[in-house]
C-alpha cells in the first residue's frame, strides 16, 4: 500500500508540472487583471508542494498508510473486475455506430453470462428487457435522447 | 410578500397532483438507490437526471430531492439487513442495526429508523423554513471577497474532516479544483486546457465525474467480493414495544438537533452528525457497554440525525449555493441543467420553485414514513437479485445517464475512466467528496477570487481587510491547522515520553 501511495503522489507531481506548462499558453495578467493562468499555476504549484511533501511523509515520516491493506483482490475479483472494463469499453466504443438497443443488449447478455450467471433464458429475458425496454421507456415516454445506430435500431 | 405568503405559495405549488406525484415516484426510486448495493446516493441521483429532462424544472427538481432523501433512507435498510451500509453516514447504523436483525429485531430497527426519520426530517424542513428567508438576505449582501471565503471554508470542512491523511485530503481537493479549471476561463470566456478537444469546452462534466466515482468506482471495488449474506428475520413487528419507544424518544430529539446544526454547516457532510449523535447517545446512557450489541437507541438516535441533516443541509445549498456532500453537489448540477442556480437569487427570481421545494420535503417525509413501514419486506427482497444481473443492470443506467446529459459518447468515457480512479482511490483511501464538491464549486471559486482582485487592483489584503471574510478565512485556518498542530503536539508528548 505505501508504494501505491508513492506512485500516487508521482502522479499528482506529474499532473502539476504538467498544468503548469500547458499554463504558459495562458496570459498570468492582462490589462484587465489576473488572466486564465494566474489560478491554475497557483493551484499546481500548491499541489505539486503537497504530492511532494505527502511522498516525502510516506516514504520517511510516521506512517498514516494502512500497511497491513492489500491493494490487489484475489485472482477471481481481479477477473471480474476486468470484465465489467472490458463490457463497459466495448460498450462505449458501440453506442453509436450500433445504437443503444443493439450494444446495451450484448452487454446485458455477455456480462451477466461473463459473470457466471448460468441461467442462458433468464439472462436473455433480461438483456431484451433491459435493452429494448428501457429504450423504449426513456427515448419515447420520457423524452430522452439515446443513440439509435446504422441500422435503424 | 412575507414568510407565511411563501409558506403557502409553496404548499399550493408542492401538493398540486404532479408534483406530489413526482414526490412520490422519487421517494421510491430514491429509497431503490439506498437498498441496492453498489450504488450510493451521489451517483444514484447522477443517474436519475434523466429520467427529470422531460419534466418541468419544479417537478423535476421536487424529484430529484425526493432521490435524494430517499436515498439516505434506503441506505438503513442494507445496513440493518446485511451489514453494508447503502451510503456513508449509514455506516453506524450497521453496528447496533445489524445485531438487532441477527436477534430477529431488524424489524423495530427498521421500525424506529423509519419513525425517527421523519421526525428529524420534519423538524429541520420547518426550521429550513424559518431560517433560509433571513440568511438568504444576509448572503445577498455578500460581495465576492466573502463568498470566496464562504467557499474556502466550506472545502476546508470537507477536507479537514475526510480520509485518514489531511495532506492526501488537500491534495484531492486541489485535483478537483485543477479539473474544474478545463473549459471555459469563468472570468475571460476563454477556453483553457482543453486540448482543442471540442467535447472539453463546456469543462468536465460534472455528473460522468460523480457517476464514474461513486458509481462505477464503487461497483468495480464490490465485485471484489460480490456475494452478500442476507440476515433473515422477522419483518412483520415493524413498530417498537413501549419499553423501546421509551428508550429512543430522548435519542430522536438528541440526533434531531445533531443532526439539524450540523447540516447548516457547508461541507460537513453526512458522516459526522450520524457518529455524533451515536456517540452522544452513548455517552448519556445508563448502559454504554451494550452499544454496539443491539440496542434500539443505537439506531434511532443515527438514522433520526441522518435525516435531519440531509434535509437541513439544503439551508447552505439553497441559500448560499453551497453544497455539503456530493449528493447535493449532484442536486446543484440537476438545478444548472433546469436552469436554475442555487443562491440567494434564487429565492428572488424563482420563489416558486424553492418553496415549492421545501414544501414538498414535509409531503416526502410522509411519503417516506407511508411507504416505507408496510414495503420493507419488499425492499429486503430486492437484496436477493444475484448480482451477475444487478451490477450491469445499474451499468446500464450509468451509460445511459452519462450519454444522454449532452448526448456525448465523450461522457461516457469520461464516466469509465472516472470510475477506475474511483476504483484505485478508494482502494489506497484517499477521499472522493472533496473531489467532487471542489468541482462543482471550483468555478465559482475562481470568478470570486479574481474579481475580488480586480476589486482591489490585485492586492490579497481585501480577503483579510473585510471582517466578513476575514473571520471566514480564520474559520477555514482553524479546521486545516488543528489535525497538524495536534500530530505535533502528539509527537512532542512522544519525544518527552522517551
Amino acid at each position: 500500500m505505501k508504494r501505491a501511495w508513492q506512485i500516487m503522489c508521482v502522479a499528482f507531481i506529474a499532473v502539476s508540472a504538467l498544468t503548469i506548462l500547458f499554463s504558459f499558453g495562458y496570459p498570468y495578467e492582462d490589462k484587465l487583471g489576473f488572466g486564465p493562468a494566474f489560478f491554475p499555476v497557483w493551484l499546481s504549484l500548491i499541489t505539486g508542494a503537497l504530492a511532494l511533501a505527502l511522498f516525502i511523509q510516506t516514504t520517511w515520516g510516521e506512517s498514516v498508510v494502512d500497511l497491513s491493506a492489500t491493494l490487489l483482490p484475489d485472482r477471481q475479483g481481479l477477473w471480474r473486475i476486468f470484465l465489467i472494463l472490458i463490457a463497459l469499453l466495448g460498450c462505449l466504443a458501440l453506442l453509436e455506430p450500433l445504437g443503444f438497443r443493439i450494444t446495451l443488449f450484448l452487454f446485458l447478455l455477455a456480462l451477466p453470462m461473463g459473470l457466471g450467471a448460468g441461467n442462458w433464458w433468464v439472462t436473455l429475458v433480461i438483456a431484451v428487457a433491459g435493452s429494448f425496454g428501457v429504450f423504449h421507456v426513456f427515448y419515447y415516454l420520457l423524452k430522452v435522447p439515446l443513440p439509435v445506430g446504422m441500422f435503424g435500431i | 410578500m412575507d414568510a407565511l405568503q411563501y409558506w403557502i405559495q409553496g404548499f399550493s405549488v408542492a401538493t398540486m397532483p404532479m408534483n406530489l406525484l413526482y414526490a412520490f415516484i422519487g421517494c421510491i426510486l430514491g429509497t431503490l438507490i439506498g437498498v441496492l448495493p453498489g450504488l450510493g446516493p451521489a451517483a444514484g441521483t447522477a443517474i436519475l437526471i434523466p429520467v427529470t429532462f422531460s419534466l418541468d424544472p419544479i417537478g423535476g427538481i421536487i424529484m430529484l430531492a425526493a432521490i435524494y432523501y430517499g436515498a439516505m433512507y434506503g441506505g438503513t435498510i442494507t445496513s440493518v439487513l446485511v451489514n453494508v451500509p447503502g451510503e456513508a453516514a449509514s455506516v453506524i447504523t450497521c453496528l447496533d442495526g445489524f445485531q438487532m436483525a441477527k436477534q430477529g429485531r431488524g424489524g423495530p430497527a427498521l421500525g424506529i429508523a423509519a419513525i425517527g426519520s421523519f421526525i428529524g426530517g420534519t423538524f429541520a424542513t420547518f426550521s429550513l423554513m424559518v431560517v433560509s428567508l433571513p440568511l438568504a438576505t444576509l448572503a445577498l449582501r455578500f460581495g465576492p471577497p466573502e463568498v470566496f471565503a464562504l467557499l474556502v471554508v466550506g472545502l476546508s470542512l470537507v477536507t479537514g474532516l475526510s480520509g485518514r491523511s489531511l495532506l492526501a485530503a488537500l491534495i484531492m481537493t486541489l485535483f478537483g479544483l485543477l479539473l474544474s479549471m478545463i473549459g471555459m476561463d469563468p472570468v475571460r470566456g476563454a477556453p483553457r486546457f482543453t486540448l482543442s478537444i471540442p467535447a472539453l469546452y463546456d469543462g468536465v462534466g460534472f455528473i460522468p465525474v460523480v457517476m464514474g466515482l461513486f458509481g462505477v468506482g464503487e461497483i468495480l471495488l464490490s465485485m471484489e467480493k460480490p456475494v452478500l449474506e442476507i440476515i433473515k428475520t422477522k419483518l412483520t413487528d415493524l413498530l417498537p414495544k413501549a419499553k423501546e419507544w421509551k428508550l429512543s424518544a430522548g435519542a430522536i430529539g438528541r440526533g434531531t438537533i445533531i443532526g439539524f446544526f450540523l447540516g447548516l454547516i457547508p461541507g460537513i457532510g453526512s458522516i459526522i452528525p450520524t457518529f455524533l449523535a451515536y456517540v452522544v447517545e452513548k455517552k448519556v446512557s445508563k448502559h454504554p457497554e451494550k452499544f454496539g450489541t443491539g440496542v434500539i437507541e443505537g439506531v434511532a438516535a443515527p438514522e433520526t440525525a441522518n435525516n435531519s441533516y440531509a434535509n437541513a443541509a439544503m439551508v447552505p445549498l439553497l441559500t448560499l449555493g453551497i453544497p455539503g456532500s456530493p449528493t447535493l453537489a449532484v442536486l446543484m448540477g440537476a438545478f444548472i441543467i433546469h436552469g436554475l442556480t442555487p443562491g440567494p437569487f434564487l429565492f428572488k427570481e424563482h420563489p416558486n420553485v424553492v418553496w415549492g421545494l421545501i414544501a414538498s420535503l414535509y409531503l416526502g417525509n410522509l411519503i417516506l414514513l407511508v411507504l416505507n413501514l408496510p414495503l420493507v419486506g419488499f425492499w429486503a427482497k430486492l437484496l436477493e437479485i444475484r448480482y451477475q444481473f444487478l451490477y450491469p443492470g445499474i451499468l446500464l443506467f450509468c451509460v445511459l445517464g452519462a450519454y444522454s446529459l449532452n448526448q456525448s459518447v465523450f461522457d461516457v468515457g469520461i464516466m469509465i475512466g472516472f470510475g477506475v480512479l474511483g476504483y484505485i482511490f478508494r482502494k489506497i483511501d484517499w477521499p472522493l467528496a472533496p473531489t467532487v464538491l471542489a468541482l462543482i464549486l471550483g468555478p465559482m471559486m475562481e470568478r470570486n477570487l479574481r474579481t475580488a482582485l480586480e476589486m482591489s487592483g490585485g492586492d490579497l489584503s481585501i480577503l483579510v481587510t473585510r471582517p466578513i471574510s476575514a473571520g471566514l478565512l480564520i474559520v477555514a485556518a482553524v479546521v486545516l491547522l488543528t489535525p497538524a498542530v495536534r500530530l505535533v503536539g502528539k509527537r512532542a508528548g512522544k519525544d518527552e515520553g522517551g
